[in-house]
């Protein structure tokens, strides 16, 4: 990267984008500290836990919860914040920052086609399925998606006015959308998600460029992690495996082969040691303790998150914004059952502090 | 002694011994019906035990699975359609069959697990990118609360069926008990009672006959010992023929009493 490049940012980012960078990093004061994550994991029921998040930034959203509180509408109240913040910032932004806060919504799009055309098959009620969808990755022609009988058709008809075409048109054959396993088709789409998005950080440049790669090779390592961990003792062969993987990352393409063949946690440990920032995670895992790799992954993401707030001048804020108010919500999600289901000796076992 | 708590019957011999076959009939019924009930209150309180036991195990089993669920949630979002959308075919199936309890048949569920590979393969690859582990560890602690689930059923089922058999056997002893060897015995009583009393009745008349005929006897007697008098007294010459003429006479007439009173004196 140049120093005229830098200068350059630097003078022009604010012309376009300062304010909705002010805005997120206002928002990102919003989010939950540690004090009070303590003071929820005191909460005896969830009218507490309503109670005190009344007090935060998801006040308005869960004033008018009727009282017999219930997890799920307590997630899907606080999941209300998350979106109407995501609007704001999506309505008030130019070129690129408007498509870059897409592509971070991609996945829960995908997410979303994989629901609605595996419903449909199933010949589930649209309306249900629709509200099930993440409302993060709603798009206008969603429920068009119903009308399709067949995959041939709903690629023709209605996918391919969506961002996510090219995504299956590159990586799946018509032959695979009736045949393929649907959980190997969203993990195929993810992936070509993710290089798409990968490529298109890095046309943006800059200190974005920067930022989101590092975040988002992560998030490809994880998932290359996580699907070897979740495809030992399935059917899925080597091959398939290494398709899902996507095409960058700290473990591409070494990383990804060994771990492509290995058939159990010690291998995929072995694998995985090689590269030095993933010999830190694991060290801190003690021998067979799969069920705590999660929890010190979703650790680790939330602390690269923070880190882009060290920087100024880019999208990476944004992006991160949105994976802390997941996380958040997971953690208000993991504290409410916990309660709910009176395990509270479990409750730090879920929550991954931000702040 | 009641009158009413008996059969309406003629009291006779043969009566009597019908009465007595029933009354053998009924107290051997109801022995083996108490029997009955025993074996079947054994088994109900095994049941109820066994019921305790799992029902506890129960609790601590299904908050363990729901605990499970959280955890799949928490790493995997929620991937509730996506389970029902690859499910086709029931993985777990219910089969009923009957246990024979002192003839009593109670309903037997057993949980039958069907499907196996292609369902397993299917299932198995659900959260591929996240949370897929998670996901395995709640299907296993729901599949082991099903099978509880299943075994607490039977053995509820079996509860209120047993209880059903219990309550009709203890009513069915009961009237054995109270009712049916109580009227039963009563009419006995009663027949033997009008038996005796009929016995009685007869001796009495024998009696009576008997001593009619004493009385006659003895007036005959007195009689014939007037006329012997009053013959006497008439004079000694006649005396030969006269008493060789009534006794040929009197003769005649005892015979004529003997012969009478056969047909009615059984001795």
């Amino acid at each position: 990267m140049s120093f005229g490049e830098d200068t350059w940012e630097m003078c022009l980012f604010n012309v376009k984008d300062g304010f909705l960078e002010g805005v997120v990093r206002g928002y990102k004061q919003g989010l939950l500290s540690t004090a009070d994550y303590n003071n929820l994991c005191q909460c005896e029921t969830l009218e507490d836990i309503k109670l005190y998040l009344t007090g935060t930034d998801y006040g308005p959203f869960l004033a008018n919860e009727p009282s017999p509180m219930h997890t799920t509408s307590l997630v899907d109240a606080c999941t209300r914040k998350l979106v109407a913040d995501w609007r704001y910032l999506r309505e008030n932004a130019g070129e690129p920052l408007g498509r870059f806060l897409d592509y971070c919504t991609y996945g829960h799009m995908i997410d979303n086609v994989v629901l609605i055309v595996t419903g449909t098959l199933h010949e589930r009620d649209v309306q249900e399925l629709l509200e099930k969808c993440n409302p993060l990755g709603m798009f206008d022609a969603i429920a068009s998606l119903a009308v399709a009988q067949n995959m041939r058709d709903l690629y023709r008809l209605v996918l391919v006015d969506t961002p996510l075409a090219p995504y299956f048109s590159d990586n799946l054959t018509s032959e695979d959308l009736d045949e393929m396993n649907i959980e190997v088709m969203r993990n195929t789409l993810y992936k070509a998600y993710l290089d798409d998005f990968a490529a298109f950080v890095h046309r943006v440049g800059g200190t974005t460029g920067e930022v989101m790669g590092e975040l988002l090779s992560f998030e490809a390592d994880r998932r290359a992690l996580n699907i070897t961990l979740n495809s030992i003792g399935t059917e899925l062969t080597r091959d398939d495996r290494r398709k899902l993987y996507a095409n960058f990352g700290l473990l591409y393409p070494h990383g990804q082969a060994e771990l492509a063949v290995a058939e159990d946690f010690d291998q995929i440990r072995a694998a995985m040691e090689k590269c030095p920032p993933y010999q830190a995670i694991f060290s801190r895992l003690g021998l067979g303790e799969t069920q705590m790799l999660d929890k010190i992954l979703y650790e680790e993401e939330v602390r690269q998150l923070i880190n882009t707030y060290e920087q100024q001048f880019h999208y990476g804020v944004f992006y991160a914004y949105m994976r802390l108010r997941e996380q958040e919500i997971r953690n208000i999600m993991w504290i409410a059952e916990c309660v709910a289901q009176d395990q509270k000796s479990r409750v730090q076992d879920g929550i991954v502090f931000t702040f | 002694m009641s009158s009413q708590n008996r059969y309406t019957v003629t009291p006779t011999v043969s009566v009597l011994a019908v009465m007595k076959g029933r009354l053998a009939g009924a107290t051997k019924g109801h022995s083996l019906l108490k029997k009955k009930a025993d074996a079947l209150n054994m088994r109900f309180r095994q049941i109820l035990r066994k019921i305790v036991e799992t029902k506890e195990e129960m609790g601590k089993v299904m908050k363990a699975s729901f605990f499970s669920l959280a955890q799949a949630k928490y790493s995997s979002g929620d991937f509730k359609h996506t389970v029902f959308d690859s499910v086709d075919q029931a993985s777990v199936k219910v089969r009923a069959s009957q246990d024979n309890v002192a003839g009593v048949k109670l309903p037997k569920f057993e949980s039958v697990k069907e499907g196996g590979g292609a369902v397993d393969s299917k299932l198995g690859l659900i959260g591929l990118g996240s949370g897929g582990k998670q996901i395995q560890e709640c299907r296993k602690s729901f599949m082991s609360a099903i099978d509880l689930l299943v075994e607490l059923a039977s053995l509820q089922t079996a509860f209120l069926t047993l209880d059903e058999a219990i309550k009709t056997t203890n009513r069915r002893v009961n009237a054995l008990e109270h009712v049916v060897k109580p009227r039963l015995e009563n009419t006995i009583a009663y027949i033997k009672g009008e038996l005796d009393e009929l016995e009685r009745e007869e001796f009495f008349r024998l009696k009576k006959v008997q001593g009619n005929k004493k009385k006659h006897a003895e007036a005959a007697a007195a009689k014939e010992a007037e006329e012997a008098a009053a013959a006497a007294a008439q004079g000694s010459g006649t005396v030969a023929n006269g008493s060789g003429a009534a006794g040929a006479q009197q003769q005649q007439q005892q015979g004529d009493i003997l012969g009478v009173q056969d047909a009615d004196i059984i001795f």
